[in-house]
């Protein structure tokens, strides 16, 4: 015993202890058993049976006195126990770790040995980390503590810092891998903050070694004292995954029933690979088509003047040679098309030819003329241009263009001075700023207006879309969700009826409104936070999640807020309206699934998890317990069978 | 402890006195119970057809035509009594005795003791019942029939009564009869002797767990000339005690204690110790050819009954 020491109850008070009991024990033993008085007809027949009994009372003795050994050496167990009794060498001061469990997408590859003559779903990268972190947990000796946190976007922490084996267990469950990159220097920052001031502070990274650099917005991440240990999971050898990094649509501006397909393509593996890519519209396949890339080789495929599909597309790509891919997660990329259909545009004007020959250009419109004395007309609609008019906006009015407006009375912004030309500074569009949808594709350098009305912002979020020198000219915002354009000076004051940039300006701003833009956005990125446009009033939206789960998340501005991390088709209810959009993974870095053999954080390098005892405790107090528990069932058997009384 | 047990052990008796033994009781000679005794009653004349009435011989040497012994002439004695033939060969005046033919006393001696009790009393019920029967056919024989109660002393006592409808006195008599006392059936008997001058039929029911030796009973009877028949009423939930794990056993009757940790093997041992004692008295009667019948509690007492007039023994 020289090598164990006490953690427990010192050995002097077990001495006392045990004597104690140990007296009580044999107090009991010497006390004369009661017995239950059993009434009988004829006492002198069982004085023959007894005769012989007595013969062996010495035996009896015998046995008794091996029941009162038992008895005893369950008290001495049961203070061993208390005792807690350690090995020297594990006596040193418990270590404190925080294990950070890559759920990233690469996780979910299934490059791991498989178990034999099992079916089901395949073994991934995450279960196997999960078995070794287990068995980890259960070497953690009494003195150490852990924490578990999923490292994926953002840091969850799923635990306390504990050396309850229950508790990290039960958050090891908990982790799942979701599609997305991991966010590595987030998770080392959380961990060295949880780590701050603690004894023998480890960071432990159970992944495949995807993480990328160590480095954020605060620069690279120091990890100072704390040590780095890494638990290596996955195969480079065996390694076989391609990916679809990139899927991209959009409809034609002028024929919306047509639409063009971007889809990139990575080959991860450092072998040549022969893959088949598939493109399915509205769950019909539209296109497949085999290509073979080079090792490492990234290769984009374009569709252009595609039919058929009305709203969903998805391209999916697998091995041609229909070997098993290692990662199903990117093999599949989903977009949707912009909606299509017939945008109601309120016209109120007391007529403006060049207003109608714009409108005239796309068929997708139904355009109502209303004079300004009958506004509202009946019914609800996309956009109401006021043309020279500017009354206070009824409801169902939609998404605003104000042509030069005559007052600020109901106007969401304010006029400002008359603005005239002369021949030393003509007014037109000096600045533009390009970037914004409305302008895109136009050129309105060259549009010379002869007067016009100064427009001024109310709010800091209204964008100066146009301005000339002498003030802002075109201006854009957003009030209760409902967007607005405005154009401070009459068209007919200008040349820019005559110019191709002005019916392309009435579709951008009708576009613009119904967010409808050819910029149109036709997947999110998994891992990041989305702003879904929400043109609504309400503060949360229902999401549909591509599992069919449904979530309320908020509704800011007029977006809808959520950080997705599950690729997939998404649908978003809202005041009643349906909308839908899609999510992918798109990481060409979360599909190079070939683990790093090494992990670094600056220059320190990632070393082996060690000092557990894989499947062993090493509290010997649980093994005095078990004894305790064996010693006890022997005696309720020797009892039972009449052996040791 | 000690006065628990002690006082647990007093209130026994007192708690069947008072339990449903009484309303047991009323149902003991019931509607059905007669019924049977009548049939028993035709079925003892049908399987002794041709005996007559009373026509039974005795031991009592008297009046009758069947020899039986000599003895010495007495003063007073009747001379034509005299042998002469005994007396020219021997030259000696004997007198012949005869067996006198008279009716038969048959006594049924009831074991009233504490043990009878045991086990909801089944073994004193079975004895009544038993005796009841027997009393009836021995009535219905025209037989003088008479009953007394022992334990360790002699305790109730049905005078001789003749006469089948006298049955309902025996029916009332038996009813009175409770368990209680200790077992000592040589001292029991030997007051019965000596207050039944007139020999007879003896009819011991007993479980015979008499701590004295259950022969000296039997072997009083004998001794004086009395006819013992000994229906040994048998319980064998006696032999299977549900016994388990440390317990002082008590005796009864006698209160004798003995501390035993039950096991199977010794409840196996006890048991064939009790076969055992049930041979020893089988044996003991058989060689000194006393009437031996075992009367088993779960056997109904009609066949039981049946079974003694098939023996015989009991009716001549």
């Amino acid at each position: 015993m020289s090598g164990l020491h006490l953690a427990g109850i010192d050995a002097a008070t077990l001495a006392r202890a045990g004597l104690g009991l140990a007296a009580a024990v044999v107090v009991l033993y010497v006390l004369k058993l009661r017995r239950r008085p059993i009434a009988v007809p004829f006492a002198a027949l069982w004085q023959r049976v007894l005769r012989d009994r007595d013969a062996t009372t010495l035996f009896s003795q015998l046995k008794r006195l091996l029941s009162l050994l038992l008895q005893l050496a369950l008290v001495a167990l049961m203070l061993g126990a208390l005792g807690d009794p350690r090995s020297a060498a594990v006596s040193v001061t418990g270590r404190h770790l925080v294990v950070l469990v890559d759920a990233s997408a690469s996780m979910k590859a299934t490059d791991v040995s498989q178990p034999r003559g099992e079916e089901g779903p395949r073994r991934t990268r995450l279960d196997v980390a999960k078995e070794r972190l287990r068995q980890t947990i259960r070497g953690l000796s009494g003195n150490d503590r852990m924490l578990i946190a999923a490292l994926d976007s953002t840091v969850t922490p799923l635990s306390t810092m504990t050396g309850d084996v229950g508790e990290l267990e039960r958050a090891l469950d908990a982790v799942r891998a979701v599609d997305v990159r991991a966010s590595y220097a987030a998770g080392l920052r959380y961990a060295l903050d949880s780590l701050r001031g603690l004894p023998n502070p480890e960071v432990v990274v159970a992944s495949d070694g995807a993480l990328g650099e160590a480095t954020d917005g605060r620069g690279p991440v120091d990890l100072g004292s704390a040590k780095l240990s890494y638990v290596k999971v996955g195969d480079s050898s065996s390694s076989r995954n391609v990916a679809v990094t990139g899927l991209s649509v959009r409809r034609y501006p002028l024929d919306k029933s047509r639409y063009e397909v971007l889809v990139e393509i990575t080959n991860t593996m450092d072998d040549a690979a022969t893959v088949e890519l598939e493109l399915v519209g509205d769950g019909r396949i539209t296109d497949i088509v085999k290509l073979s890339l080079g090792a490492r080789e990234t290769t984009t495929r374009f569709y252009p003047n595609l039919s058929g599909a009305d709203r969903t597309l998805e391209a999916r790509v697998r091995l041609a040679d229909g070997a098993f891919d290692d990662l199903p997660a990117d093999d599949r990329a989903f977009a949707l098309l912009p909606e299509r259909r017939r945008a109601r545009v309120q016209v109120v004007t007391r007529g403006n030819m060049y207003l109608d020959a714009a409108l005239l250009l796309d068929e997708y419109l139904e355009v109502v003329p209303v004079e300004p004395d009958a506004y509202p007309a009946e019914g609800a609609f996309d956009v109401t241009i006021f043309d020279g008019v500017a009354p206070p906006v009824a409801a169902g009015s939609g998404g605003v263009l104000y042509l030069a407006p005559p007052s600020d009375e109901h106007t969401p912004f304010k006029l400002g001075a008359r603005l005239t030309s002369d021949v030393a500074t003509p007014l037109g569009f000096d600045e533009l700023d390009d970037r914004h949808p409305l302008v895109r594709y136009l050129s309105l350098g060259e549009v010379n207006v002869g007067r016009a009305r100064e427009l001024e912002a109310v709010e800091k979020k209204d964008a100066t879309v146009g301005r000339s020198l002498k003030g802002t000219l075109l201006l854009a915002g957003r009030r209760k969700g409902k967007p607005f354009v405005a154009l401070g000076f009459d068209v007919r004051d200008s040349d820019l009826p005559l110019r191709v940039a002005w019916p392309l300006f009435v579709m951008n701003v009708i576009a613009h409104f119904l967010d409808e833009d050819t910029g149109y956005i036709s997947s999110f990125r998994t891992g990041e936070v989305w702003s879904i446009p929400a043109a609504a009033s309400e503060k949360t939206a229902t999401l549909t999640l591509p599992d069919g789960a449904e979530c309320l998340i908020p509704v800011k501005d007029g977006r809808a807020v959520y950080l997705g991390q599950e690729a997939g088709l998404y649908g978003l209810s809202l005041g009643g309206e349906r909308s839908g959009f899609a999510a992918n993974l798109s990481d060409p870095a979360e599909s190079a699934i070939t683990p790093e053999p090494e992990l670094k954080v600056g220059e320190t390098r990632a070393g082996e998890l060690e000092g557990f005892t894989v499947g062993a405790r090493r509290e010997l107090w649980v093994y005095f317990l078990v004894a305790v528990l064996v010693v006890s069932a022997l005696e309720w058997l020797t009892y039972h069978r009449r052996v040791t009384v | 402890m000690g006065l628990l047990s002690f006082l647990r052990r007093a209130a026994a008796p007192l708690a069947r006195r008072t339990s449903p033994q009484a309303a047991e009781d009323a149902e003991l000679f019931d509607e059905a119970f007669q019924r049977k005794l009548e049939y028993l009653a035709m079925a003892s004349k049908r399987v002794f057809a041709g005996v007559m009435k009373a026509e039974r011989r005795t031991k009592k040497t008297g009046s009758g035509v069947e020899f039986a012994d000599h003895r010495d002439y007495a003063p007073g004695d009747d001379f034509r009594s005299l042998d002469w033939h005994a007396y020219q060969r021997f030259d000696r005046l004997l007198v012949r005795l005869f067996e006198e033919e008279e009716d038969l006393s048959i006594y049924l001696v009831v074991d009233s003791s504490e043990s009878m009790g045991f086990h909801h009393a089944r073994k004193l019920r079975h004895a009544k019942r038993l005796a009841a029967a027997l009393a009836y056919v021995g009535l219905a024989n025209l037989d003088r029939v008479s009953i007394v109660t022992a334990d360790s002393t002699l305790g109730l006592r049905l005078e001789p009564t003749r006469n089948k409808k006298r049955i309902f006195r025996v029916f009332e008599f038996l009813r009175r009869v409770e368990a209680g006392g200790s077992t000592d059936l040589g001292s029991a008997l030997r007051s019965f002797v000596a207050q039944h001058k007139r020999r007879g039929l003896a009819v011991l029911l007993s479980d015979l767990y008499d701590p004295a030796g259950f022969e000296r009973g039997i072997n009083v009877l004998r001794f004086n000339r009395f006819e013992p028949f000994v229906l040994h009423v048998v319980d064998r939930a006696d032999a299977t005690p549900e016994l388990r794990g440390d317990v002082v056993l008590y005796d009864v009757e006698t209160g004798d204690e003995r501390e035993v940790t039950v096991t199977p093997a010794v409840l196996e041992r006890y048991r064939s110790e009790y076969d055992e004692y049930l041979a020893r008295i089988e044996r003991f009667c058989v060689s000194h050819q006393v009437s031996y019948f075992r009367a088993d509690v779960d056997v109904p007492f009609d066949e039981l009954v049946l079974r003694v007039f098939r023996r015989g023994g009991f009716l001549r």
